[in-house]
Formats: C-alpha cells, sequence, structure tokens
C-alpha cells in the first residue's frame, strides 16, 4: 500500500513525524507543558536565531531548526497565555487575546484592526482565528502571468506543496476529501454539520454550487493528548479545549522541549546591525522595565510579527546607512498589504438553528476561486459558513442599519438564523502600505499607520461576490436577508520577488538588504489568493525552515 | 392582583406566528418592529425590560457546567449596577450618557443591561479596539464629543437643557439622524459623525450582549466550556437545558393586524 493509501485508510492514527506536542500537552491542563523548565538564554550570549513573533510563523521556524540544535530565542510582544485562568467562553472576555495596541487606520476603505486581524501573545492570532486551513491555489502564484493582475511568487505551488502536507498533519486538518485546487485528503475525517451549516449548503446545492465539509484545524477524534473538539463554538475566543490549532498547541509545546525559550512581555523595539552590515540581534522592551532596552544577540534574526508589525519594526529600525527603514532604500517596505473581503449575509430561517453550536467554520466552497472572464472581473472569492456570537450578530444587524427597537427585534431572533460569508481575493496595491504614524506607544515607539483602498476590481469582485452568497439563502429559502461588508486576514507588507526594487526578500525569505536577517510571516506573501492565509504561513514558515538547516520533510 | 394576570398574559390577542417572520423589520412597513408589548413576559430567568422569547429560559440554570474563569468574567459583569457610579464619565455628562445609551439599545424600563456602566469601565481601564481612523480623535474623546454635541442639539432645537430631557420620541429622532451621519452641532462638527456612531454603538451593543440578560432575551446558550453542545442538529439542536422559543399567543387571536 502507498503511503498516501495507507494516511487515507489510517486517517489520524498517523501522526505527523518530528513533532511531539500532541504527546507533551496535557490531557487536563491547558498551559504549555515546559514553561517553568525551558531553557534561558542571557542576551549577551549570540543565540543561533533570534524570532520576534511567537505566532504561526515564527512558532513554527523555531521548532523546525530547535529540533536541528539550533539555539533560539522568540520575542512575544503579548502574554504567555495560561488559558486556564485567562481564556474564557465568552466573547466580550476575549478582548485581551487581540492586538488593541492603536494603529492610525486611513485610505478610502480604512481597515479597522484588532479583533478580526491582529493577535498578542504567545500563539499569535491562531489563537483566535477560526479554524478554517485551505492552501493557496497553485494560480496564486502566478497572477501576473495567468490573469495580468498582481503578481508571480518566486516559488510555485509545487514547491510548497510538502509543506502544506506536513503542516495539514501537524495541525491536524479535519476534513472531507477535496476537490480544490487539486485533489487531495485530510488527516481527519470531516466534522458533523451542524443545522445551520447543513441549510446553507442544501441552498447551494440547488445552484449546482459545490461545497465541502472542512477543511478545519480542528480535531475530529483525540490527537494524541488533544481531545475531541466539544462544539462550543468559541473558536474566535480561543479553544480552552485544545482542540483548535495554533501553535500554542501544535508546534510551541515540541519547541520548548527543544531547547527554545519564548520570552513573552518583551516589545521589539529594532533590529541592530553591526558594522558590516549583518544584523547583530534585536533591540526590546520588557513590559515590566520598558526604561531599558536590552539587545538580544543572535547570528540569524527571523522577523515574524505579520503584514502590520513587521513593517513597524523595519521602519523603525532606521539607521544612517537606511535612514528609510530597515530593508527601505528601495520603498518596497510595507508596501502591497492586502486583506481580503469578507461580507457576511445572514438568513431567517422558520425553525431554530442555534448557530452558536458548532465550530464556525463549518463548510466551504472553492468554485469561484479562479478567474471567470464572464464574472467582469479578475481572481475570485471562495465561501465559507461562519457562525456569529451574540456580539458579533449584533455587529451584522447594525451593519444592516438597524438600531434600537429593531435591532432588539432581530436580536431577540437569533436562533433562527445561519450565516455564510465570502473571501475575496483583493488585488496587491502599492500604495495600500504601511507607515509610521506621528503617535507613539506605551513603549515610545511610533505606531503604525496603515492606509487601504480598493480598486475597481475589488469592488466588483466583493458585489459579485455578495450576490452570490444572497442567492444561496434565497434558494435555501430564507425569509429575510441581512448583509454586512466587512474584511478580514492581512498578508503582504513585505514581498518576496525577484529583485530588490520590486520586494523585500527573496524567494527563501532572506531581506535583499541584510544577508542574515529573514522574514518568516505572512508579510512575505506577494499575493492572498482566497484562502485563509495561517496554513500557508506555516507552510512557509517550514519551508524556511528546510532551507536554513531542517529536514526534508516527508 | 387583577394587574399582575394581565401583565403575565402579556399582549394577549397581539401575538404572531413566529415561524412566519411578520415580526421582522425589514418585512414589516416603515422597516418597524411591533411593539415589545406581544413578547411574552420572562417568567424564569431575568431578561431586559422583563420581555424576551425564551420566557421559561434561564442561562444561570447551566452555571454549575462553566468553568472558573468564565464564571468570574460573567459575575464581575453582573455585580455592575444599572445607575452606579461612573469614573471615566463626567458627572454632567451622566444623564446624556444613560439616555443615549437607552435609546441605542431601547431599554425604557427597568431591569436593564447596565450599558452605561460597562462603557464606562471600558472606558476607564482603556479598552479601546485597536484602530483609530486618521480623521478622528481617540475613542474617549468621540465619547465626550458625541455626548456634547447631543446636548447641543437638544438646547438649539428643543430648548431643553440636554438631551436626557428630551422625551422617547425626540431622542429617537435625534439618534436616527446621528446614525445617518446627518447630525450637526459644534462639537458633532470636528467629528466624523458616521464613524463616531460607529465607535459608540460598537462598544454599546459589546455591553449590551455580553450581559447574561441579554442571553436569556435571545435565548442563546452562554458559556460553554467545559460542557460543550451535543445537539447540532437535524433531529433537534436544543440541548436539554434550552427551552424552546414561545410567545405569548393565544392560538386562536393570532392577530392579523400584525401580518398585513
Amino acid at each position: 500500500m502507498s503511503l498516501s493509501l495507507t494516511r487515507r485508510v489510517l486517517k489520524g492514527a498517523l501522526g505527523p513525524p518530528a513533532n511531539d506536542s500532541r504527546f507533551l500537552l496535557d490531557p487536563h491542563r491547558r498551559d504549555l507543558p515546559g514553561e517553568d523548565t525551558m531553557a534561558r538564554y542571557p542576551d549577551s550570549e549570540e543565540v543561533d536565531l533570534c524570532v520576534v513573533g511567537a505566532g504561526a510563523g515564527g512558532s513554527v521556524l523555531a521548532q523546525r531548526l530547535a529540533r536541528q540544535g539550533w539555539k533560539v530565542v522568540v520575542l512575544e510582544a503579548g502574554p504567555f497565555w495560561h488559558p486556564d485562568e485567562d481564556w474564557v467562553s465568552d466573547e466580550a472576555g476575549s478582548h485581551h487575546l487581540y492586538w488593541t495596541q492603536k494603529r492610525i487606520i486611513g485610505g478610502a476603505d480604512p481597515i479597522e484592526m484588532g479583533k478580526n486581524n491582529s493577535g498578542r501573545g504567545v500563539g499569535g492570532s491562531m489563537v483566535h482565528y477560526a479554524g478554517y486551513c485551505p492552501r493557496f491555489h497553485p494560480s496564486d502564484f502566478a497572477t501576473r502571468t495567468l490573469d495580468g493582475v498582481g503578481a508571480d511568487w518566486p516559488l510555485s505551488y509545487d514547491e510548497l506543496r510538502p509543506h502544506y502536507e506536513l503542516v495539514e498533519r501537524e495541525l491536524p486538518v479535519a476534513g472531507q476529501d477535496w476537490p480544490w485546487p487539486e485533489p487531495h485528503s485530510y488527516p481527519y475525517s470531516p466534522h458533523p454539520v451542524s443545522q445551520a451549516a447543513s441549510v446553507l449548503w442544501q441552498g447551494a446545492l440547488k445552484l449546482g454550487i459545490q461545497m465541502r465539509v472542512g477543511p478545519v484545524g480542528i480535531t475530529n477524534g483525540v490527537f494524541g493528548n488533544r481531545p475531541h473538539c466539544i462544539y462550543r463554538g468559541y473558536c474566535l475566543q480561543g479553544c480552552k479545549v485544545n482542540a483548535k490549532a495554533s501553535p500554542y498547541v501544535t508546534h510551541l509545546p515540541d519547541a520548548l522541549a527543544h531547547g527554545v525559550e519564548v520570552r513573552a512581555g518583551c516589545m521589539a523595539s529594532r533590529v541592530e546591525l553591526d558594522e558590516s552590515g549583518r544584523a547583530r540581534g534585536v533591540v526590546y522592551l520588557r513590559e515590566d522595565d520598558p526604561a531599558t532596552p536590552r539587545l538580544q544577540r543572535a547570528k540569524v534574526v527571523a522577523v515574524a510579527c505579520y503584514s502590520i508589525e513587521t513593517p513597524r519594526l523595519l521602519l523603525n529600525s532606521a539607521s544612517p546607512s537606511f535612514p528609510n527603514g530597515l530593508c527601505n532604500n528601495e520603498d518596497q517596505v510595507g508596501r502591497y498589504v492586502m486583506v481580503q473581503g469578507a461580507s457576511q449575509t445572514a438568513g431567517r430561517f422558520p425553525e431554530e438553528l442555534r448557530m452558536y453550536k458548532a465550530p464556525p467554520p463549518e463548510i466551504s466552497s472553492e468554485d469561484f476561486y479562479e478567474t471567470d472572464e464572464s464574472r467582469g472581473f479578475a481572481r475570485g472569492f471562495s465561501i465559507q459558513t461562519v457562525s456569529p456570537l451574540p456580539i458579533g450578530w449584533a455587529e451584522h444587524v447594525l451593519a444592516d442599519g438597524h438600531w434600537g427597537r429593531a435591532l432588539r427585534e432581530y436580536m431577540r431572533d437569533y436562533n433562527h438564523w445561519t450565516t455564510v460569508g465570502v473571501l475575496n481575493e483583493l488585488l496587491p496595491l502599492p500604495e495600500n502600505r504601511v507607515t509610521l504614524a506621528e503617535e507613539k506607544d506605551q513603549y515610545g515607539l511610533p505606531v503604525a499607520r496603515f492606509d487601504y483602498s480598493q480598486c475597481d476590481n475589488d469592488r466588483a469582485n466583493i458585489e459579485y461576490s455578495t450576490r452570490v452568497i444572497t442567492d444561496i439563502l434565497q434558494a435555501a429559502g430564507a425569509q429575510d436577508i441581512l448583509t454586512i461588508h466587512r474584511y478580514a486576514h492581512l498578508i503582504g507588507g513585505a514581498r518576496m520577488g525577484t529583485s530588490p526594487d520590486n520586494s523585500v526578500v527573496d524567494a527563501h525569505q532572506r531581506t535583499w538588504a541584510v544577508p542574515n536577517l529573514y522574514l518568516a510571516d505572512g508579510s512575505v506573501c506577494p499575493t492572498q489568493g482566497s484562502a485563509n492565509p495561517a496554513l500557508t504561513i506555516m507552510a512557509l514558515a517550514s519551508r524556511l525552515a528546510e532551507h536554513l538547516g531542517g529536514r526534508r520533510p516527508g | 392582583m387583577a394587574g399582575f394576570l394581565r401583565r403575565a398574559r402579556g399582549a394577549a390577542g397581539k401575538a404572531v406566528d413566529l415561524s412566519s417572520g411578520h415580526h421582522l423589520p425589514n418585512l414589516r412597513p416603515g422597516k418597524q418592529p411591533p411593539d415589545p408589548s406581544w413578547l411574552p413576559r420572562q417568567r424564569r430567568g431575568t431578561t431586559p425590560q422583563m420581555v424576551g422569547r425564551y420566557p421559561d429560559y434561564d442561562v444561570f440554570d447551566a452555571r454549575d457546567t462553566w468553568d472558573e474563569a468564565t464564571t468570574r468574567v460573567v459575575e464581575e459583569r453582573m455585580a455592575v449596577e444599572s445607575g452606579g457610579p461612573l469614573s471615566f464619565f463626567r458627572e454632567d455628562e451622566a444623564a446624556t450618557l444613560r439616555a443615549f445609551c437607552d435609546t441605542c439599545t431601547a431599554q425604557d424600563s427597568d431591569p436593564r443591561v447596565p450599558v452605561a456602566e460597562l462603557v464606562d469601565q471600558k472606558l476607564a481601564k482603556g479598552q479601546l479596539d485597536g484602530y483609530q481612523y486618521y480623521d478622528m480623535p481617540d475613542d474617549r474623546d468621540t465619547w465626550h464629543l458625541v455626548l456634547a454635541g447631543l446636548d447641543e442639539v437638544a438646547r438649539s432645537r428643543y430648548g431643553k437643557e440636554g438631551f436626557g430631557a428630551l422625551d422617547a420620541e425626540a431622542r429617537e429622532a435625534l439618534v436616527g439622524q446621528l446614525a445617518a451621519g446627518a447630525l450637526s452641532s459644534a462639537s458633532l462638527d470636528r467629528l466624523n459623525v458616521k464613524r463616531a456612531w460607529s465607535v459608540c454603538m460598537r462598544m454599546i451593543l459589546s455591553a449590551f450582549y455580553s450581559h447574561p440578560f441579554a442571553w436569556n432575551e435571545i435565548g442563546f446558550g452562554g458559556p460553554a466550556y467545559p460542557r460543550g453542545y451535543m445537539r447540532l442538529g437535524p433531529v433537534s439542536t436544543r440541548e436539554p437545558f434550552e427551552r424552546p422559543g414561545a410567545t405569548s399567543e393565544d392560538p386562536v387571536r393570532v392577530a392579523p393586524e400584525l401580518e398585513g
């Protein structure tokens, strides 16, 4: 039997190689095991790698290289979570999971930041992502060539595929056999489908739209010491069950067991260079002693702070040889930041659906992912079910123009509604960029300003896709429909490319300007597809680790 | 006793068939909801104004299945009293703040969700949302300016000393204009009014629907760890501790006037 067939038959019984996180976790407690016994490196010691940001990219890179014997320190601005005490089964009480430090937003279509797209703390924003883990499509890596928009990547889908497969086994991803972009299966079987999602699925089928269950990074069955999902619906508030994947449970336990130090409450303020132009290390400020800058020395530095904070750190690291910010002599840092359109439409049905049960991510479709010229715009969108909890539902109702008595009436009707959303591939534009604002944060560092404006193709995509999900609801028999236009996810901001005048990093995520400085997060992506970015960010970090000295995955 | 009975029966004869959806504002003339008197009085848990759709449901019935950390957060919220002390807002802002929060959430009597007090607490702690529009001040300043603006309009247009002194109809009219970005005054002209509305409503809605009273009103299952949910459908979507939605309708007298 071939390996892939064995995997198909045995499903989750075959774990990933070279990652013991699932066994290191405690079945009854949620703390990241090994915090008390983890390695501690003095600032003065030159470690092999200093990573900034303990999220999807930074954690995978640290875990991989620690297994190769590298000495690794990860600096994280936010707290070291103790989920049993710190995370709650409550919407408003989960405010502290988000990056709520101030950012200035501008442009014609300003992007609201925080709970929807930015995490803070060990585990990063995957702590509060919904859990969808689709792959990018091969076309995403060559949109300029294929569709005349966006950019081509300096690498192909084929180069990332082995890492997709590996990370899917590490999370692990649960879902039906997947027809997009190339047929592949997932290590865990699909979750049961909630009534709220079933109704939507029936509507889609009537229109001939294919949907599938998943793909979600949520255990369906036990996975080592990680229990089965309990379908409580609070994926976006941090999984207290350890069922949903985030680096906190998928990579950091193994990383700590292999000598990684995660130094939380440490805000990186600049990447410091030596006289030869190489990175000497990272200057950071401790939350409990913000007046004392410290320098963690390192042979290699990897910045993994995501699309807003990575450019901000580079811009804040200006020096005489880089007067406009580190790696920014070609004026590329902070440009081409992308978000995905994430309009949602809710439909009302006679029976009680109680959409707060089961994971908010349930079923999805990539039928509209690729360019179809008859639609009148380039590239496409995906369709995904979502399930807002009451505060999210209230924002949805408000967005449709209701407040006061009308809002209360719709809110009381909550249990009769189901919600479906889209992810539009909005195009990378150079003017959509991160710069430094005049305002300073608690450490005295200039905060980021993020300007964003849609282009005509974006508007056409959003309008078309909203029509499709409205049609799905109508086909399903919805009695009333409420729509909210919003955005989700971040990507780009320090993209990879073929030369310094069109990018910040090369195909191996090494900055063109500093030979031992890498970017290890979603900021390097030149395009975003209509896929949720978490899996791709982890796969890219896995590939980077392989390049830097990791073993060939397999 | 007669009064009590009348209250308990609520709006007998004024009810609608829930499955039809004819109570939904978008499906009604003027997009206005029916008067809440069509709703049943709450029999078990507490809801805002004691109206709701799940008269025999109390989210606290499942409290023994909540984890400690979540219970602590919910209990702290329950300890905040409507009409209680304010620390972020000034005393001279209190009446306007409370009237504004009441109008935005249609709370016209006790028991109330302490929206003003919860908003005050959040602003006092500096718990903001992580962004600020380039053409707007800090959220905290926005709140002061919005309240001042409502008072200014109440004075100039109605000759009252403040927004809190207006009757319900006038308050709703002003808030409707604020929502549409169509309200103007010295303080409001310093803001992008539509964005100011969104800043305030984000906090108001987060406060209202974080409260167990509101969960009872809408039949939301509430905190769910470590218990989780088992009834995902299709046979049933209701857990043993959850209660079906109900109205106080007399089945013989389902009111055709609400459907027309």
